[in-house]
């Protein structure tokens, strides 16, 4: 699910750092995002919008984290407003709705998990690429030649 | 990009196959969330009555009450509904009312029998309410309108009196949202058709009482607290219509006349 690549340069201490904080980022929205699913973007997006100028390393993996919120936001958003209308509507609580809440809670748990590594790994100043969303950010993501030191 | 919608495509089908096989265990079951709700529910709805018992008068004369329970045992009997659960009771009030309790208390005011011009629009009425017991309804309101923690501690006698009077009045003189309110009203014209009784009367006794609660507004609580009587009138007749009932002649029977003489009587 998470790889680790070579990176087309070897980031600097203070780049590896930054590169990290974009997960540690994300962890607090994962955290706030479970119960309402917007703050996972929003926080993520902000952190990204205030790098984007950064160098390649760190631009890079700002998007991965961004991108990775993007992943679980439908099916925590379904999960959000299925809730409300059990709270609002007729609709009953039923064995499909504990068995989706929990299978979004594995999924989050996992990502929670897979963010923690990242940054840890990220910090020590090694490239990472994560199942789907890394192959999307290479897309996203361009090098930038006056960027990379 | 082939690469990565495969990894996409993947990885949602995880997420939903992870879900489809959870969701062959029973949830509800695991948990007891069934087995609590029930429980809470028996509890709240024998409290309820409890204190609707002491502050009304209950009539419990059979030559009264056999009338309306024959009446309920066929409604059960032709739509399988099994008549033991139904507990009910008949309160002598003017109020031209009838509602559901938890726990499966029906209870009619004897108001309610002297507005019903024949026994079709009583049998309405009470299919309704039988309709709101038979879909959950009346846990439904009270868990979005009260809270199911409250209910709980309610059920466990940790609920002080003022509150389980303030619930009991949002279940006896508020309606339930329209779309419950709807529900109930198709359910009863197919326990009725099921019955063999005709649906329309229920319907002309909504056009009608609607008129007359603009007179009378707090007497008529059935349908002052039932909004848009005309147009929820409108959708019976016209469920009644793709129902295919056939109406047959046939007249009231004369205990409903025995029965609104009885009760005019008290």
């Amino acid at each position: 699910m998470i790889s680790t690549e070579k990176f087309m340069y070897t980031p600097s201490e203070h780049e590896a750092e930054k590169a990290s904080n974009s997960y540690i980022m994300s962890l607090i929205a994962i955290m706030g995002g479970l119960p309402l699913p917007i703050i996972n973007l929003l926080a993520t997006l902000i952190f990204y919008l205030g790098n984007r100028k950064s160098t390649y390393f760190v631009r890079w993996h700002c998007t991965q984290a961004l991108l990775s919120q993007f992943f679980l936001l439908p099916f925590n958003s379904a999960g959000f407003w299925w809730t409300i209308s059990i709270i609002f509507t007729p609709e009953t609580l039923s064995s499909k709705y504990i068995a989706y809440i929990i299978t979004i809670l594995i999924f989050n748990l996992i990502e929670f998990v897979g963010t923690i590594y990242s940054a840890i790994v990220t910090r020590k100043g090694q490239h990472i690429e994560w199942w789907v969303i890394g192959g999307l950010t290479n897309l996203i993501c361009k090098s930038d030649e006056k960027n990379i030191d | 990009m082939r690469k990565i919608l495969i990894e996409l495509v993947i990885s949602v089908s995880i997420l939903l196959g992870v879900w489809v096989l959870l969701s062959q265990v029973d949830w509800m079951k695991l948990f007891n969330i069934e087995q609590t709700t029930k429980s809470t529910e028996a509890k709240i709805g024998d409290l309820f009555w409890d204190l609707l018992s002491k502050s009304e008068t209950e009539i419990t004369s059979v030559s009264v009450v056999s009338p309306i329970d024959s009446m309920l045992s066929l409604i059960c009997t032709k739509n399988k509904i099994d008549r033991l659960k139904i507990k009910f009771h008949l309160l002598h009030k003017d109020e031209v009312n009838a509602f559901a309790l938890p726990n499966n208390h029906l209870v009619v005011y004897t108001g309610l029998i002297n507005a019903c011009e024949n026994e079709a629009e009583l049998y309405g009425v009470i299919c309704h309410e039988i309709a709101h017991m038979e879909k959950n309804h009346v846990m439904n309101k009270l868990v979005k309108e009260m809270g199911l923690s409250i209910l709980i501690s309610m059920s466990t006698g940790n609920g002080n009196s003022e509150m389980i009077k303030g619930a009991l009045k949002q279940l006896s003189s508020s309606a339930y949202d329209r779309k419950l309110e709807t529900e109930a009203d198709l359910t009863s014209v197919d326990y009725m058709v099921k019955a063999g009784i005709d649906p329309e009367p229920f319907a002309n006794f909504l056009y009608r009482l609607s008129d007359e609660s603009k007179n009378l507004p707090q007497q008529i609580y059935w349908i002052s607290t039932h909004p848009e009587s005309k147009a929820r009138a409108e959708k019976i007749i016209e469920h009644i219509q793709n129902s295919g009932f056939i109406k047959a002649e046939k007249g009231d029977s004369l205990r409903f006349e025995g029965l609104k003489e009885k009760v005019g009587g008290l």
